[in-house]
């Protein structure tokens, strides 16, 4: 269902930019820049797949640490899950995958917290902003439903509450950052029995990664995925196989931003007359300033 | 930062050598060995051992006896009150009998100078949440260190085959592992290849004759083996690549084909047909390379004989083959009869004799047995 419903509105998402392009509306296309405002000691987690065992221990703290219902503890034991391809949801913002391909690897997955979120750009009432520490936050109060950000993420990665009739939200992995803010490592990378998921600053990550790859070229393929993916991820993979085009879609190293925020401006473009358009940038604007002022108030 | 980072490397080899120092003072000062296998500068001292970081296999590694270590271990190191396992049971002498025939120590022991063994908390720290990510932590270290076999041979996550679940509060299925032994290993009579090499096609192993009869222990041929070679439900070859790999260590596989490849089944070795000397009455216990000169060259014999067969005047006693030499023979040296001292081969009497004088129709002495 929720499978169908997503590749229905990206249909009507690849419509409108088409329709854009043929009306020769010339979609504002904006290549993010590195956010001024990113730390330089932002933070990361490299997902070592070498060493992942698929125990699904990272699904059950993350449950826990969001006051998700973790069921029964034991039920984490059977590994035939593994062999079913899942995304992640709303109620389990991290999902771990087993893909054969001369070999077999489970795969964690999660949001990948982009440099450069296409989420961010996507959403028109800015409710998805990305943190100084490089995490990805919502605010629930803001979001409205639209789903704007799950036809831009490029890892299909937040989650709607399709369950609720009433005022459904988005939902996606928080990067625990309210863990994070107490100093404590995210619930994920904290419970790893096998340290699967190392948590660092992005930086020191990446040179880590790359160590590795060096100390045991037989080991490792020679990539760092989410090194310049979309413009770089928060969250690194390391692993035996090339996982673009099999466990994650092949992706350019482009920004995401641009590519959906064309979809945007088309559909508006096309759909929309134009008095309609500055009422609703009227519209974000003004949200945009109170949440401003709200900020400044604080 | 990275003054903070070096600092902290520094200071951890600096321990893990000065511990070591202490304790290996003597073995390594007598050991023949190049210091650039650890130590990257050209003068380390005790205050700046600079060892390689974590030289796994790169470093000497010392073999121990499983029954040199402890039976049984508890891992506990690593407890808190967030555990969701108790600790666990570890039988480290079935293991490390285990690791006989996969690699020996250092495939746990990584880090395995000579001298005392060093515990993993040496090098793998506690906390998760550490500066130096270069080396998992001890949790981590732990976990890898056992599931790269277990998981190999189980393809299974089965946190419970180790520790129990501290909810559960029992701790019966951990007591139990412990005293659990491995099954007797059966070995096979004899195997028999079947190859594409068109001279002799079939190749009989008997297993038995090279085990017990050669003496040679498992681990001499299998010493690359993995629980997964038996365990796993698809059995992995165990048979290296090339299968002469094993027996070239003793066989030349290059130039003696037919020594092996025959053209059907090849009856076991018989000391007695082969050389006409029955070695089951006496000699059985003996290995091949107790009485015959190299190991893989079964023509010689050593003249150690005399260790058991000599006599009151330290000589051999010549007797205890069945001919007691007559006064003038026993005065000559063995290889007077027994050219090249291959007593395999029948002795000669032509270097004083006239060509009518030969064994065994003529004997130097009287026929006792
Ligand atoms: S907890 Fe670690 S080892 Fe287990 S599935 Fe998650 S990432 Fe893999
Ligand atoms: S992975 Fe998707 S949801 Fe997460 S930050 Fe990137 S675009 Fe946004
Ligand atoms: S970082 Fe937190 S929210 Fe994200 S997957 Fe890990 S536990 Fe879940």
């Amino acid at each position: 269902m929720s499978q169908n419903r997503r590749e229905f509105l990206k249909t009507i998402a690849a419509i409108g930019a088409s329709t854009a392009a043929i009306s020769s509306v010339t979609p504002k296309k904006t290549i993010a820049k590195t956010e001024p405002f990113l730390s330089e000691d932002r933070k990361g987690v490299l997902v070592d797949t070498t060493v992942c065992i698929g125990c699904r221990k990272c699904e059950w703290a993350c449950k826990g640490a969001h006051g998700f219902e973790q069921g029964d503890f034991e039920n984490y034991q059977n590994d035939e899950i593994l062999n079913v391809q899942r995304r992640p949801s709303t109620n389990n913002l991290t999902v771990v995958n087993k893909y054969i391909d001369e070999g077999t690897r489970t795969v964690k997955m999660q949001c990948m917290h982009c440099e450069h979120p296409a989420c961010v750009s996507a959403c028109i009432v800015g409710a998805i902003s990305k943190k100084e520490n490089g995490s990805v936050v919502w605010d629930t109060d803001m979001c409205i439903g639209c789903r704007y950000c799950m036809v831009a993420c490029p890892f299909q990665i937040p989650a709607f509450e399709y369950y609720k009739a009433l005022d459904p939200k988005i939902v996606k992995c928080d990067f625990c950052i309210e863990r994070t803010s107490e100093g404590k490592l995210p619930a994920c990378v904290n419970i790893c029995p096998v340290e699967a998921l190392t948590y660092g600053t992005r930086n020191e990550l990446i040179d880590e990664a790359k160590r590795r790859i060096k100390n045991h070229p037989d080991k490792y393929f020679d990539h760092v995925f989410g090194e310049y993916e979309v413009g770089g991820t928060s969250w690194l993979y390391l692993a035996d196989k090339n996982l673009a085009g099999n466990v994650f879609p092949k992706l350019g190293n482009n920004t995401a931003p641009g590519v959906s925020e064309s979809i945007q401006h088309g559909i508006f473009a096309y759909f929309v007359p134009p008095i309609a358009v500055y009422a609703l940038l009227g519209g974000i604007m003004w949200l945009t300033k109170e949440k401003e002022t709200k900020k400044e108030n604080k | 930062m990275r003054i903070q980072y070096i600092f902290s490397l520094i200071f951890f080899a600096f321990i893990s050598v000065s511990y070591g120092q202490i304790e290996n003072l003597k073995t390594h000062t007598q050991m023949n060995l190049d210091c650039k296998k650890c130590h990257i500068c050209d003068t380390p001292t005790k205050a700046n051992p600079c060892l390689i970081l974590c030289p796994r296999n790169k470093l000497k590694v010392v073999r121990h006896l499983p029954e040199e270590g402890p039976e049984n271990l508890t891992i506990d190191k690593i407890s808190s009150d967030e555990d969701l396992y108790g600790p666990v049971n570890f039988t480290h002498k079935l293991h490390s009998e285990m690791s006989l025939m996969s690699g020996g120590c250092s495939i746990c022991h990584h880090f395995n100078p000579p001298g005392k063994i060093v515990k993993c908390s040496h090098c793998h720290e506690t906390a998760r949440d550490r500066k130096d990510k270069t080396k998992p932590d001890l949790k981590a270290a732990f976990h890898r260190q056992c599931m790269d076999c277990h998981k190999s041979w189980e393809e299974k996550t089965e946190c419970e085959s180790c520790h129990s679940l501290n909810s559960k509060k029992i701790e019966s299925t951990v007591k139990i592992k412990a005293e659990k032994v491995h099954p007797e290993v059966k070995i096979p009579q004899r195997v028999i290849y079947e190859t594409d090499y068109d001279e002799g096609s079939v190749v009989t192993y008997f297993h038995n004759d090279h085990s017990s009869l050669f003496n040679l222990e498992c681990s001499d041929c299998h010493d690359q083996e993995s629980c997964a070679n038996c365990h796993a439900e698809i059995r992995l070859e165990s048979i290296k690549a090339d299968p002469h790999e094993r027996c070239s260590t003793c066989h030349d596989t290059e130039n003696n084909c037919n020594k092996c490849h025959k053209s059907e089944i090849a009856r076991p070795f018989d000391h007695k047909i082969k050389t006409g000397f029955d070695i089951a009455t006496y000699h059985s216990d003996l290995s091949c390379a107790e009485c015959h000169k190299t190991q893989n060259k079964f023509s010689g014999l050593k003249p150690d004989c005399v260790v058991c067969h000599s006599t009151s005047d330290g000589y051999f006693n010549h007797s205890i083959t069945g001919i007691k030499l007559d006064e003038t023979h026993v005065e000559f040296y063995c290889e007077n009869c027994h050219q090249d001292k291959d007593y395999s081969r029948k002795p000669i009497c032509n270097e004083c004799h006239d060509d009518d004088i030969s064994f065994p129709t003529s004997i130097p002495g009287e026929r006792i047995k």
